[in-house]
This record gives C-alpha cells, sequence and structure tokens, in this order.
C-alpha cells in the first residue's frame, strides 16, 4: 500500500455501482491526518457515497458494489480480513440529521465503548462519558440531566450527542455528512467550531453544501461532480485560485 | 484482524490485538441471532407442512370410495306396486348377498357378512324401483358403498397381516371381502357422495351437501347485511362524520369490536336472536346475522382505508362542478374505492365462511340429514360439520373429516386468491 | 304471504313510486316551471319514503311478534295448566303447543292444550294478515304524501341527501349497538345467574363441577360454580401459547426484517401469514390428530404420563397459530424505526445482534408489546382449538402434561345442545363470558392504547 507519510486514509481507484448504475468513477484521493478535509460538490455528486465508503456503510445495503481500494494508516479497509465492525470503531461517523438512540444521554455516548469492551459501567465508564461529552462542548449544558432521553435536547445538541457518542470510542477518523444541514445557523455555529477543535486529535472528513462552511472549517477541500473527483487541494487555494473551470463554476454559484 | 503490519500507531495496534477473542464472541453472537431466526422461520414453516401435509395424507383415503355392485332379483308380489315404498327392500338385498355366500347361515356369521356393507344398499334399490316401478320382477344391478370397515378393509387401512385381535375384521370377513374382489364386484370411483350426499350417521354414506348449503346461506346473509351496512358506516364515518365523542366512540368502539372473541358474538346471537327475538334455532339466518356482526368491522375499517386512499383532489373537482357532498361520494369516491372495499368484504367473508364456536352455540351444529330449503330451515355449515365429524369415533370419518376440511382450505383458498388478484389487478397509485 | 314476498312487494311499491314521482316532476319542467331538483331525485324521494318506514314496520314486526303471541298465549291458558310453573317448564308447554298447531301431535294431549293450538294458529293468521295490511298501509299512504310533496320548489335532492344521511349515520350506530347488545345480553343474564351463585363464590371458588346440575332432583343439585380452575386452566393454556409464540414470532420478525434479503422476505412472509389465516378448528383437529398422540408417544416413551388431553398439545398448537400475530405485529414495530437508528448503531461499529438487541428492539419494544397482548387477548379467547383439544374437567395443575380445562371450553360445553335458559348451568355460561369479554377488552383497549401512542412517536 502507498501509504504517504502523512496521508491517513489513501483511496485509489474506487468505483461504487448501486444495481447496475455507477455512482462513483475512479476516484483517488490522499486525505492528510489531523486535518479537515472537505468535500463539496452539488448535490448527487457522489460525495457522500465516497463518504460512506470509507467506514464500509455501504455494506448495509444490499445492492452496492464497491471497487478500487482504500487504505487507512496503510491497510486496505475492502481486505476480507478486515472486520467492518472494528473498522466503524476506528472511523466514526456523523450523520446529516441527528439521530440519537432513544435512551438516555449517559447510555447515548456509553453504547459504542460498551459493546466494544473498552470500558466496562462504573467510574471508569463515567469519566469516557464526561471526556466525551467535554470534547463535544455538550458537558456543561447536560450535566445534571445525564438521565434523560437524548431526544429532548435541541436539535443542535442532539448533534453534538451525536458527536460525543462518535468520540466516545476514541477513533481516529471522524465522518460527517452534513452534520449541520438540520440545524439553524447558532447551533451550526457551535458544531463548526466544535469541528475546528476536534482537529487536534481526529482525522475529520465532512460532507458539505455549504462553502462558507467549507472555507470556515477545512484545510483542504475536494470537489466532486457527476460521480467524479475533480480537484483535490488546500481550500484557502481552491476557493480563490481553482484548477478547474466546474471547481470554478460551482465555487462561484454558477451550478449547485 | 491480528496483522502486525498494520499503522505504525501502538495504541491502535493493541487495539486491534485486544478485540480479538471479544470480537470473536460478539461475531458469534450474531451468527447465533441470526440461527435463532432461521430456526423459528424453520419450526413454523414446518409445522404449516406438517399440517397441510398430514391433512392431505389421512384425506387420501376419502377421495374414492370402495362400491360393491349386486345383482339384486326383486320378485313380482313383494313389492306392492301402489305403495312401492313399503316393500322390504333389505330382506331383497341380502337374498342376493347369500346367494354369493350359500354356505353362510349362522345368524353371527350372517351378521358379520352384513357388517362388510353400508346400510344405505337399501334405500338405493327402494330409489331406483320408485323411480322405474316396472323393474319389479325384473333383476336389478345397484352399486353401493361398502361399510366403514369394509372401505377400509380395500383401501389398506386395515392390515390384514395384523393378528385378528388387533384388527376390526376377522378372518372369515377377510375371505368374504376376496371372493368379492375375485367376482370383479367391487370398485373404487372417486368419491363424489362426499360433495353431494347430506349428513348420516355412517361415513360411507355421509356428505357435505347439508353443510355447503348452509354455509352458502349464512354467508349470503352476512354479506347481504354486512356489506352495505358496513359501506354505510365506513362513509358516513370516513365522510360526513364530524369530529365529535359520537363518532369517536363509534370508532374506538368498531377497533374493539375487530378484537372482541368470537364466542362471545355467538353467546349475543343466543341471548338476542334466539332467546330474544325467538329467531329459529340452527338456522343459517341466525348463522348468517351473527357472522354478519364480526364481519362488519372488517368491512368497516377496510373500507374506510380505501376511501382514505382517493385522493381529495377527486372530492374537490366533484364539489367544484356543483355535486352534493352525497352525488360527490355516490359518483366519484365510492366507484374508485370499491376494489379496495370488494376486497376487504372477501377477505371478511373468508374469515366468516372459517368461524366455528358462534355457529355452535347457536345450534348449528345439529345433526341433520337433510340439506336445508331456506335460510330458515335448521342445518349445518362448513366449519361445525368439521367440528362434528372430527367428534365421531367411527374411524371412517377421520378421513372425511380430513377431506371436509380440505374442501373448506380450498374455498378459501379460493377466496383469498380472488381478494389478491383483485387487488394486484385494480391496485391504483394516486 | 311470507315476509319475504311481502318485502318483495314493498320494493316494488317504492320502484312505482320512484317511477311516478320522476314522471310528474317530468311533467311539471316540461310544463316550463323552473325545477330545483331534477326529476330523478323526486321519484328516489318517494320511493325511499315509500319503502323505508314499511321495511322497517316489517322488521319490527317480525322481530317482536313470536314474543307477542306468546305472551298471549300463555295469558289465555287455562289455571290448572299455568299454575306454579316455572318458566323452564313453561316453554316446554309452549313448544308442545306449537308441535300441536303444527299438526305433529304425541299421544293425547289436555283438550285445553289442543284448544291453545288453535288459538296460536288463529293468532299467527291474525297476526301475519294485520302485518301485511298495515305495512302496505304504511307505504302507500307515505307514498301520497311524499307525492304530494313534489312541486318545481321542493328540494327533492337536499331531502333525499338527509334521508341516506340518516341511514348512514343509523348504521354506524349499529357497531355501538352491536356492543351494547353483547353488554346487555352477558350481564343480564350473569345478573340471573349471580341471582344464584354469589359472585365472589364464582370468582373465587375452587372447586368448578356446574354438570352436576343438569336435574334438579339429583344430590348436589346446586352443582359448584367456583370458576379460579376455570381461569387458571385458560391462563395456563395461553401462557403455553405464548411460550411458543413470542420467540418463534419474535425471532423470525428479527430475521426477516434485519437479516433476510428481499428475496426470502417476499417468499416467506406470505408463508407465515398462511397461518393466520386458517380456521381455528382446523388448528383443533390438527391438535387430536398429530400434535396430542405425538406428544403422548413421546411422552410415554420418556415414562412420563402424558393424557391425551393434555395442555401441552392445546396450548402448543394455539402458539402455533399465533406465530404470525406476533410475527407480523414484531416486523411492523422494527421495520418502523427510523433507518437511522441502524446507521447510527453500525457507525459506531456495533454488529447487527448488538443493533437489535440494544437500538431496535427497545425502540420497537411498545409495539411488540401491543401485538402481545392482543395475541394473548386472541389465546384467550381462542375457542376451537381448546373445544377440541383440551380437557372438559376443572383441574388446578401446573403440569403441562395433564389435561385442564378453558372459559371458552366450558361456555361451549355448558350451552352445546338443547338448553334451557334459566338452570344455574346455562347461565354459567354468561356468567363466563362475562368475564371473558371484560377480560379480552381491558387487554385490547390497552394493546391498541400502547400501539397507538407508537406510532405517533414516528411519526
Amino acid at each position: 500500500m502507498s501509504a504517504g507519510h502523512e496521508a491517513k486514509i489513501s483511496a485509489a481507484g474506487v468505483s461504487v455501482f448501486y444495481g447496475e448504475k455507477q455512482a462513483l468513477f475512479d476516484v483517488s484521493i490522499d486525505i492528510p491526518a489531523r486535518q479537515v478535509m472537505a468535500f463539496i460538490g452539488p448535490s448527487g455528486c457522489g460525495k457522500s457515497t465516497f463518504l460512506r465508503c470509507i467506514n464500509r456503510m455501504n455494506d448495509t445495503i444490499d445492492i452496492c458494489r464497491v471497487t478500487g481500494t482504500i487504505a487507512i494508516d496503510g491497510a486496505d479497509i475492502y481486505d476480507p480480513k478486515i472486520d467492518p465492525v472494528l473498522l466503524r470503531a476506528r472511523v466514526g461517523m456523523v450523520f446529516q440529521k441527528p439521530n440519537p438512540f432513544p435512551k438516555s444521554i449517559y447510555d447515548n455516548i456509553a453504547y459504542g465503548p460498551r459493546i466494544h469492551g473498552v470500558a466496562k459501567a462504573g467510574s471508569q465508564m463515567d469519566e469516557i462519558v464526561e471526556t466525551s461529552l467535554r470534547r463535544a462542548g455538550l458537558w456543561n449544558e447536560v450535566k445534571d440531566r445525564l438521565r434523560e432521553p437524548g431526544t429532548g435536547l435541541s436539535g443542535g445538541q442532539q448533534q453534538r450527542l451525536c458527536i460525543a457518542r462518535a468520540i466516545a470510542v476514541n477513533p481516529d477518523v471522524i465522518l460527517m455528512d452534513e452534520p449541520c444541514s438540520a440545524l439553524d445557523p447558532i447551533a451550526t455555529a457551535k458544531v463548526e467550531e466544535l469541528i475546528d477543535e476536534l482537529r487536534e486529535r481526529y482525522t475529520i472528513v465532512i460532507v458539505t453544501h455549504s462553502m462558507q462552511q467549507a472555507a470556515r472549517v477545512s484545510q483542504k477541500a475536494a470537489f466532486f461532480h457527476l460521480g467524479n473527483l475533480i480537484e483535490v487541494d488546500d481550500t484557502e487555494r481552491m476557493f480563490t485560485n481553482p484548477r478547474d473551470q466546474r471547481t470554478q463554476d460551482y465555487i462561484t454559484g454558477r451550478f449547485g | 484482524m491480528s496483522d502486525t503490519t498494520h499503522g505504525p500507531d501502538r495504541k491502535e495496534r493493541n487495539a486491534w490485538f485486544e478485540a480479538d477473542a471479544r470480537l470473536k464472541r460478539r461475531h458469534l453472537a450474531d451468527k447465533r441471532l441470526r440461527a435463532y431466526g432461521i430456526a423459528a422461520i424453520v419450526f413454523a414453516l414446518g409445522m404449516l407442512a406438517t399440517l397441510v401435509g398430514t391433512i392431505l395424507i389421512t384425506a387420501a383415503p376419502a377421495v374414492t370410495q370402495t362400491m360393491v355392485t349386486f345383482e339384486v332379483e326383486v320378485p313380482e308380489g313383494s313389492v306392492d306396486p301402489a305403495n312401492p315404498s313399503g316393500g322390504s327392500y333389505q330382506t331383497m338385498l341380502n337374498a342376493s348377498i347369500a346367494r354369493i355366500f350359500p354356505d353362510v347361515d349362522t345368524p353371527r356369521e350372517l351378521r358379520e357378512l352384513r357388517q362388510l356393507f353400508s346400510n344405505g344398499g337399501q334405500y338405493q334399490l327402494r330409489d331406483k324401483i320408485l323411480a322405474d316401478p316396472s323393474l319389479i320382477g325384473k333383476t336389478v344391478s345397484i352399486s353401493f358403498p361398502m361399510s366403514d370397515i369394509g372401505d377400509q378393509l380395500h383401501k389398506g387401512v386395515i392390515d390384514r397381516n395384523l393378528p385378528p385381535d388387533f384388527r376390526r375384521v376377522n378372518d372369515t370377513q377377510i375371505a368374504w371381502y376376496d371372493v368379492l374382489v375375485e367376482r370383479g364386484q367391487i370398485s373404487s370411483p372417486l368419491n363424489w357422495g362426499l360433495l353431494f350426499n347430506a349428513d348420516s350417521r355412517f361415513p360411507e354414506l355421509a356428505g357435505l351437501r347439508g353443510a355447503l348449503v348452509g354455509s352458502f346461506f349464512a354467508l349470503l346473509v352476512c354479506f347481504l347485511v354486512s356489506f352495505p351496512v358496513g359501506i354505510a358506516a365506513a362513509v358516513y364515518l370516513e365522510e360526513f362524520a364530524p369530529k365529535n365523542r359520537l363518532t369517536d366512540l363509534i370508532e374506538v368502539n368498531i377497533n374493539n369490536l375487530a378484537a372482541v372473541p368470537s364466542i362471545v358474538f355467538g353467546l349475543l346471537g343466543l341471548a338476542v336472536f334466539l332467546n330474544f327475538f325467538g329467531m329459529p334455532r340452527s338456522a343459517p339466518i341466525v348463522g348468517g346475522l351473527v357472522l354478519s356482526l364480526m364481519t362488519l368491522p372488517t368491512i368497516i375499517i377496510a373500507t374506510r382505508a380505501a376511501l382514505k386512499a382517493v385522493p381529495p383532489s377527486i372530492r374537490e373537482a366533484a364539489i367544484g362542478v356543483g355535486a352534493s357532498k352525497m352525488q360527490t361520494v355516490g359518483h366519484h369516491v365510492l366507484p374508485l374505492a370499491m376494489p379496495g372495499i370488494l376486497t376487504g368484504t372477501i377477505i371478511g367473508l373468508a374469515q366468516a365462511l372459517g368461524e366455528t364456536a358462534p355457529l355452535l352455540l347457536i345450534g348449528m351444529n345439529a345433526f341433520i340429514t337433510a340439506a336445508p330449503d331456506s335460510m330458515f330451515n335448521p342445518s349445518t355449515a362448513l366449519p361445525t360439520q368439521i367440528y362434528i365429524w372430527a367428534d365421531s369415533p367411527e374411524r371412517g370419518f377421520t378421513s372425511r373429516t380430513s377431506a371436509a376440511i380440505i374442501v373448506l382450505l380450498g374455498f378459501l383458498v379460493c377466496m383469498n386468491a380472488i381478494a389478491i388478484y383483485m387487488r394486484k389487478r385494480f391496485e391504483r397509485r394516486w | 304471504m311470507s315476509a319475504t314476498s311481502l318485502l318483495a312487494i314493498v320494493l316494488i311499491l317504492s320502484l312505482i313510486g320512484y317511477f311516478w314521482g320522476r314522471a310528474s316532476a317530468a311533467g311539471l319542467k316540461r310544463g316550463g316551471q323552473g325545477m330545483h331538483s331534477i326529476p330523478a331525485y323526486h321519484g328516489y324521494f318517494i320511493a325511499l319514503s315509500c319503502g323505508i318506514p314499511s321495511f322497517l314496520l316489517v322488521l319490527i314486526w317480525l322481530a317482536t311478534q313470536n314474543t307477542v303471541i306468546d305472551t298471549l298465549l300463555i295469558a289465555g291458558l287455562p289455571a290448572h295448566i299455568t299454575d306454579g310453573v316455572e318458566t323452564s317448564r313453561m316453554s316446554l308447554i309452549l313448544s308442545e303447543i306449537k308441535s300441536i298447531a303444527g299438526g305433529r301431535i304425541f299421544g293425547t294431549p289436555d283438550p285445553a292444550l289442543i284448544a291453545a293450538a288453535e288459538r296460536y294458529n288463529a293468532l299467527r293468521g291474525t297476526a301475519s294478515l294485520a302485518m301485511v295490511v298495515s305495512a302496505l298501509a304504511v307505504a302507500i299512504a307515505a307514498m301520497s304524501y311524499a307525492r304530494s310533496r313534489v312541486s318545481p320548489e321542493f328540494r327533492a335532492r337536499n331531502s333525499v341527501d338527509g334521508i341516506l344521511r340518516w341511514i348512514l349515520i343509523v348504521c354506524s350506530i349499529l357497531a355501538i349497538l352491536t356492543t351494547l347488545g353483547i353488554i346487555l345480553s352477558l350481564v343480564i343474564e350473569s345478573m340471573a345467574f349471580f341471582s344464584r351463585v354469589p359472585v365472589f363464590e364464582f370468582l373465587f371458588g375452587m372447586e368448578w363441577s356446574p354438570q352436576i346440575a343438569m336435574r334438579a332432583d339429583q344430590v348436589a343439585s346446586s352443582g359448584a360454580f367456583g370458576a379460579v380452575p376455570v381461569f387458571w386452566g385458560t391462563i395456563f393454556i395461553s401462557a403455553i401459547a405464548m411460550f411458543v409464540a413470542l420467540p418463534v414470532g419474535l425471532f423470525s420478525a428479527i430475521y426477516l426484517v434485519e437479516y433476510a434479503d428481499k428475496r426470502v422476505r417476499s417468499f416467506v412472509k406470505p408463508l407465515l401469514e398462511i397461518l393466520a389465516g386458517i380456521p381455528t378448528i382446523v388448528y383443533g383437529f390438527f391438535a387430536i390428530l398429530t400434535v396430542a398422540p405425538f406428544i403422548r408417544d413421546l411422552g410415554t416413551s420418556m415414562g412420563l404420563s402424558v393424557a391425551s388431553n393434555s395442555a401441552l398439545a392445546a396450548g402448543g398448537v394455539m402458539g402455533i397459530m399465533l406465530i404470525p400475530f406476533i410475527s407480523s405485529f414484531a416486523d411492523d414495530a422494527i421495520s418502523a424505526v427510523p433507518q437511522s437508528m441502524r446507521d447510527g448503531a453500525y457507525a459506531l461499529g456495533a454488529t447487527k445482534a448488538e443493533t437489535v438487541r440494544q437500538v431496535l428492539l427497545p425502540a420497537a419494544l411498545p409495539g411488540i408489546v401491543g401485538g402481545v397482548l392482543l395475541a394473548v387477548s386472541r389465546a384467550i379467547g381462542e375457542t376451537m382449538i381448546v373445544v377440541m383439544a383440551a380437557g372438559l374437567m376443572a383441574k388446578l395443575t401446573a403440569n403441562p402434561l395433564e389435561g385442564v380445562t378453558t372459559v371458552t371450553v366450558q361456555i361451549v360445553t355448558l350451552l352445546i345442545g338443547d338448553t334451557e335458559f334459566d338452570s344455574p348451568k346455562t347461565l354459567a355460561a354468561f356468567g363466563l363470558g362475562l368475564v371473558l369479554f371484560i377480560t379480552t377488552l381491558a387487554l385490547n383497549i390497552v394493546a391498541l392504547q400502547v400501539v397507538k401512542r407508537y406510532r405517533e412517536r414516528y411519526e
């Protein structure tokens, strides 16, 4: 595997098919460690599809087929020896709509550590819950109601709860699929702030619709169009000086 | 998974290692749950197969009926031509049986011999003479069922290799039977009697005609009452009713009625229709009324669903051209909902056809040897007939019960097939 | 004239009314009048006004005629027949009179009875004549009144709509009437029962042997009506049924929703539903034909004594019947859990089993519980399987290899055959019926509430 020194994730020739239909064409990309990489592009361009390849969420869709290789730390995650269950413990994911389990806030966070046997119930678990909530910037808001259902929180809080839930299993990578599309501007700002803090510890890949968001949170950006990866670059450079005409058109708002 | 070439980070490598035993356990639990699921489905479908299989196997002997053919002399003077029904036909029949077995003379042996034949033979002979009195003085050939034991001997249900104490026919009876087979007097045609005879105490003569007619009448009443009333109630609740306490009450009521045990409807029929209104016991009309009360919620619920599926734009269009609410419903909404309503109705009627308990309570399990002429005559129904036969000790009834069940299931399959076909054929996506 | 032909005549009269009304309205229209409603509605109006009252009259008449005639007949009987006679004996006398009236005379009846029979025939003749006359009179009177209203201003369409709306309302009230009828008949007969057997003794008594009460002159003719063993048997058999149905139904639902691919699912699900469409009488026969002998042979081979009508056989077969019930409720409930819950769990690295156990099942629990409650209510009310496969003797035992009896079995055995309506034996059936109705109703209401709440949560 061609694991570049700083590349956490490196994909080579990834194509995705839904039944007969090809959704992604021969994507190759290196994603650096401990930075935020934004996938941008018009809707239906394959950016979410590619994101879901990185933790093999596409496995849960019967008709979906993936070819090519994706390596994390040099290990091909589509190797039959790799267990998607373990992979997903290392590659956490946050979804478009906050999806807390209908359980208490505490149990939402504790769920991952519990199934992976990271910690038993008790003070060790309490510690994990607290750390995760603190890192997600939610601790002060919920510390007095850890036993209340997670579904009772506001939308922004729910999304940060989901981020905390992902952090709790101590992943290397966090994938975020338009994490703010269901949130209001204030909640969005909080989540973006959080993403910026999280990059110290985690490699983050975020799919977003919003140019501004990509500009605010990401260091690197990848532009997808009609299932093809068009361009990868530093966010700043891409936004000021795109190399491809299509990127230029999209960033300047000609389509999308 | 314990691949040591993975990433350089020690912490990660440990995670891959440590999880190993635990991960195996977790995947094992996953496989276990999947296996439980498969086992559960195999169990359920296996039971279905066992049920259908055993019923089919036990019903198999009832497909044919073992018949015996005799030439019977009807001597001049043995029957009074003016009153042919008064003839002593059993004596004539016995005489012709005795002619084949001349050396059988002790009363015990004669009795054992006659045990091989159904006593329905004499009636068949009588009917022949009644239909054609000119046969008096001639030799008449009649073909009639063998008795229960004769039938089972022929079909091999009774194993002749068993020691005599373990079977219900003795050696002489088997010998007689063999003589009849040799003389070509035994035949086993298809058992049409099962469908076209009325009930009888003797399994070889018993048939489903009374039950089929009774069930037909009961379902007819059920349909005539529950179909219009169900549609009317559903139309009111869905299209007209204001949202108030009364309509809420009706709604809760209908949902609960659909889940009331069927036997409670039987108690209602007994107390109200028979006891209070003095309607005739065991009559299909009462059975039909009770069944219609049970079917009503099914039809109402199905009709409401079908009405809901008609898009509001249709109603708006009709009202827009000046139709009244009633016209809108009658001319547009109801016809569009009709396939759904009919599907629901057929499924409701299929349930009603299989319903037994309420019919038992209103006496539709009476022993009646003639098919009812009208819905006011006492009668059985298909499921109650099955109950009566299942309860009868004679061995021959076991296979007839299974055969009757197959008839019942056949009707149900047809009704459901029609319902499914209609749903597929007329289903409309708006 | 029979009621059927009378109804046919009423129908024909209504048809005549329709054409008459349409023709007269059409005549007015041709005369240049501006009509509010089209002629057909005038026709409908006359037809409905003519048909409905006389149709209702005939129904009510038929419903009450027998009771009225019987009362008149009893009132007219001489004292030496009616004196000191109980109601049960009275109904025998009545049926004797009726069979004499029908020409079926056995032995030499009391001359008073023959006279009564003649009176009975006369009453019936009068009654049916009166019915015909009054029904036709009502029909014709209503028709001419309705005809007199036909005029250009008359809003026939609105009147017809109004009449139809009332018909619809009456039809939907029928559902309430049915419930009311159930409650009234159960309560009234149960009151009669509880006036002989105290409620307390019925609900908490430990001895059940109602058959003793068959003849008044027998020893211990009062019978014993302590229903606890019967209740126990019902609970016991239902529990065995749920013991079979719950795991099988739940696991098959989990498999079908979460593990099976589309093809398997589309093939297995309808097959499972066939189990729900098989009439219970067929299950009952299956129980006595196959399952009970199998269990008995199996038990005997292990040196156990197994009753031929063991609770295990009846409950087990009932369980098979309930499998599709549980599985379809569980299936709906698990399918209704949003996909995002699954995604959330999978993204954390949960296996399918962990997702099911810790996320989907807790989320689907209310729906499943609702289904289970409905299934329990089914099991308690199920009749034919237990009538055929369970026992008649009320026994307080926890051994599934012995026979126990259930509420529904007792109702059927108490009421089957000829029944007199005031022996405690038959009335006891209504007492049991009342308990059964209340229990299942409570279970249904709770179950429907639970299911409804649950639906609201995800909609």
